[in-house]
């Protein structure tokens, strides 16, 4: 017994010990969005360890900076995400010495509304929030959002379990603006929501592509890049960007106020700058990369392809979220009121 | 009648656990139709970095929780079996409530606190909520089993010239052991299996294996979590299994 | 003689239990109490904190869309419970009254093994069952049975078979402890009195076993009143109970002022049953420790 505890306690020391030298990295992340071999590899070169964790929703990052407990060095946050984080003052100014390889970021993905001159953020992976769906099971080609409040396919379809993408499509539907801050607009998108509830199948925004795999459901809104792999595997899957437009949105690089580890987390954004690195993970990933420096290592059929890389026309039908500030807490309401009823 | 209703509630509980632990062995990967029997999913799995970083996250947690817990809750039994003091009643009263507040309550309580605190999320902190929740368990436990305990064992060993500390070591502990164990190994069990109260307070690279293995969940049905659960059944069997062997022995 | 008083000085009592007092205190009160103060602020716009004090937070949760929630989690808790003593009820009858004496620590250990084991892995054991492609859906359809795969998975059904899963070993053991420690001649007095096989089941062995009953009970209904994790995996997170809108409230929705009063609600309505229940168990004579 008492060799077992002395031996409990060594392994505990070993774990929870080590200095910190500065040589270590705490990245929060998207689910699906680094690869092992690409922060392997960084260890090698650099010496510095990382240690990831995942998150599904925007609002847990904020939730997480917010808190002022948390121990993250570099946050992958979304557009609108970064403003408010800007905003709230969660975010450190990035030293642009350090990043040598912001020459390859591709220039319409420069100097966005949510972040003037990049002062805190680096684009990494961008990307748009559509449906998929099994035209073997539909049975007729579909274009529009109407899809996912249709009767037809009652009990076949998945949202993702997400407020401000649900009152995206309902709104947009409805012919409003996916960033309205109106009342009635809102409201009208509540009841919309909470009709459309007996069709939905589930709420789920971490394995909407393997649910729709799996024949599940047949329709699944989501994001374009785990959708794309599936359609890959898939024939009869098809992704669309709805007719009414969807959303589109850029993941970014950015580090916390909290970051113990500033100089380590210049050194991995930089790194993940790089073409050959960033095209590895689109190549995994299957989102695009707002990096010009990458087009030679990521797979032709990929860049080839309109649902990870869509045309300018389909583009235009897209608009980033916007920051709806006191107006989320209505919206919350309103989405509690769904998921209740 | 009574045996048949009585047979059917057994295979209600073991039926699940068993196709869990079959499938694991099953080379098809999408339908739960057998296939022919692989290993590739426990493969998969020894070679998945970030379980074993969990699963190593979960030990140390488990081990700190329940050496600390086990310590603390057993003085607490002790007291309260042995002593009449002040706050008594309240004393009790303070026990029963981390095992009735609801862990959802008790996880944003806690995370409540470290931001108050500014105290920064990571492993300690798991660790801490862990010794929290878990110091009521073994003091109920090592107080029920007090409650039947010849004082007169201690009495005559003090009567024999033995000092308190000896008298402690010689005597209540070998008596109380079997309480002891149960405590511990209880604590060690709900600190393995705890989602709710981690996921509130784990900080980066805190990840322990529910978390890991919930958000595996959450990303999809895959034999991998089946091959996962698999061990994780066999290790905690087989822990009470040699506790009650151990408890026997004793006897 | 000297030394055995020492042993019972309130000196080491204090010793002993001060560490318990320090650890409880600051990671158990503590934490209460500033949840507390928490549900009397306000929310600042992005997941901040406002200075209060207000009990808007207070009138907000008792407002018909979250009375909904809790009515859903009541109603949830409330089926689990009936379910569970139904299932449990036969089972600890057997175990106590019918079954082999050397057989019966054999099925106490069968009922409290699955109880041993990670919750998050019995949850996922349902969802591999239930879903379309699962074990029930694949044999129904290999042998023909059906052609499209049932919903089974994401529904109210499937949560139900996951939180009664999840529960029944806390039934069952109160139960049998109280039909074990039953009079077995009172039953063949009844007996002998005239009354058949069904009256002194309802007139005897349910009141007697009332307590165990009773206990069994409180110990499945205040876990599930406070459960989230079975309807986010296995009801495909449609039907938000009490559970979900405190995870939501600390997460996504910013509002911690707000959760906190929720949680605060959930806590003070536990504690009122715990209360009620201890002092029902008083009257009847028996020692509870509240």
């Amino acid at each position: 017994m008492k060799r077992f505890i002395a031996l409990c306690v060594l392994l505990t020391l070993l774990g929870c010990g080590g200095k910190d030298d500065g040589k270590r990295l705490n990245v929060y992340i998207w689910t699906n969005y680094i690869t092992q071999e690409l922060l392997s590899q960084f260890t090698a070169q650099t010496g510095i360890r990382v240690k990831f964790d995942v998150y599904d929703s925007n609002e847990a990052v904020l939730e997480k900076l917010a808190s002022g407990a948390s121990d993250y060095d570099i946050v992958v946050p979304t557009d609108y995400m970064v403003r408010i984080l800007v905003k709230q003052g969660l975010l450190v100014p990035l030293d642009r010495s350090k990043l040598t390889n912001l020459a390859n970021i591709t220039p319409k993905f420069r100097d966005l509304p949510f972040d003037p001159g990049n002062r805190h953020s680096v684009p990494y992976l961008w990307g748009t929030t559509g449906f998929a769906y099994n035209k073997a099971k539909v049975g007729k080609a579909l274009d529009s959002w109407v899809a996912v409040f249709d009767e037809r396919w009652k009990g076949r379809v998945l949202m993702l379990d997400d407020m401000r993408e649900c009152f995206g499509v309902a709104l947009r539907v409805l012919g409003y603006s996916a960033n309205s801050t109106n009342v009635s607009e809102l409201a009208a998108a509540r009841d919309l929501l909470v009709k459309q509830k007996p069709l939905v199948k589930t709420y789920n925004s971490s394995d909407f592509a393997g649910i729709l795999r799996s024949g599940d459901v047949w329709i699944a809104h989501g994001y374009n890049g785990e959708l794309a792999k599936a359609c890959d595997e898939d024939k009869n899957l098809a992704y669309v960007i709805p007719k009414e437009g969807c959303t589109v949105w850029v993941d970014n690089l950015c580090i916390p106020k909290s970051a113990r580890h500033v100089e380590a987390a210049h050194a991995f954004i930089n790194y993940m700058l790089e073409g050959k690195n960033i095209g590895a993970v689109v190549n995994a990933m299957s989102y695009a990369c707002a990096n010009d420096a990458a087009r030679p290592f990521i797979k032709p059929a990929l860049l080839a392809d309109p649902t990870r890389y869509p045309d300018e026309a389909a583009l235009k039908r897209c608009n980033l979220l916007g920051d709806l500030g006191e107006s989320l807490q209505l919206r919350d309401r309103y989405w509690t009121e769904v998921k209740a009823k | 009648m009574l045996r048949a209703v009585t047979w059917v509630v057994y295979a209600f509980l073991y039926a699940p656990i068993a196709v869990l632990v079959v499938f694991s062995f099953n080379s098809e990967r999408q339908t739960a139709i057998w296939k022919h029997f692989t290993l590739d999913w426990y493969r998969v799995l020894f070679r998945d970095e970030l379980i074993g970083h969990a699963v190593v996250n979960s030990l140390i947690v488990g081990v700190m929780a329940t050496v600390v817990a086990t310590v603390i809750g057993t003085m607490a039994g002790l007291a309260l079996a042995r002593h009449e003091f002040r706050g008594k009643r309240a004393t009790m009263s303070l026990l029963y409530l981390p095992v009735i507040v609801p862990e959802i309550v008790v996880g944003a309580a806690l995370v409540s606190l470290f931001g108050f605190i500014a105290m920064r999320l990571s492993l300690t902190t798991v660790i801490l909520a862990h010794i929290a929740f878990s110091i009521s368990y073994v003091a109920l436990v090592v107080r029920a089993r007090l409650a039947g305990f010849d004082r007169s064992l201690e009495e005559a060993a003090m009567d024999l010239g033995a000092n308190r500390w000896q008298t402690f070591w010689r005597v209540t502990l070998p008596l109380i052991a079997p309480g002891v164990l149960a405590g511990a190994l209880l604590v060690f069990t709900l600190s393995i299996d705890d989602y709710i109260i981690t996921s509130f307070v784990a900080g980066p690279g805190a990840t322990t294996l529910p978390l890991q293995i919930y958000s595996m969940v959450k990303t999809g049905v895959t034999p991998e979590i089946n091959a996962v659960s698999t061990l994780l059944l066999v290790v905690t069997i087989g822990l009470i299994a040699a506790a009650q062997r151990l408890e026997t022995s004793k006897r | 003689m000297k030394s055995r008083s020492a042993l019972r000085t309130p000196h080491s009592a204090f010793l002993l239990i001060s560490p318990t007092w320090l650890v409880l205190g600051l990671l158990f009160l503590a934490p209460l109490a500033i949840m507390l103060w928490l549900s009397f602020q306000q929310r600042g716009l992005y997941g901040g904190i406002e200075p209060g004090p207000t009990l808007a937070n207070y009138v907000r949760s008792f407002e018909s869309g979250y009375t909904i929630i809790y009515a859903r989690s009541v109603w949830i808790a409330v089926a689990t419970t009936m379910t569970c003593l139904l299932v449990s009820y036969p089972v600890a009858y057997y175990i106590a009254l019918k079954a082999r004496p050397e057989r019966k620590s054999l099925l106490l250990a069968l009922v409290v093994i699955p109880f041993w084991t990670s919750f998050l892995v019995r949850t996922y054991a349902w969802m591999f069952i239930l879903r379309d492609q699962g074990v029930i859906n694949s044999l129904l359809m290999s042998l023909g049975i059906i052609h499209e795969p049932l919903p089974l998975l994401y529904t109210p059904l499937a949560v139900m078979i996951g939180q009664v899963y999840a529960e029944v070993p806390f039934m069952v053991l109160p139960i049998y402890a109280s039909l074990e420690k039953l009079d077995r001649s009172l039953l063949e007095a009844a007996r002998d009195l005239g009354a058949g096989a069904a009256a002194a089941f309802w007139r005897v062995t349910v009141p007697l076993a009332m307590p165990g009953t009773v206990a069994g009970i409180v110990l499945v209904f205040i876990p599930s009143l406070g459960t989230f994790i079975t309807p986010d995996l296995l009801g495909g997170a449609k039907g938000m109970l009490v559970g979900n809108l405190i995870q939501n409230q600390f997460g996504p929705a910013l509002n911690k002022p707000f959760g906190s009063a929720v949680a605060m609600t959930l806590t003070a309505f536990v504690l009122a049953l715990l209360w009620a229940y201890a002092g029902w168990a008083r009257r009847r004579g028996e020692e509870v420790a509240l």
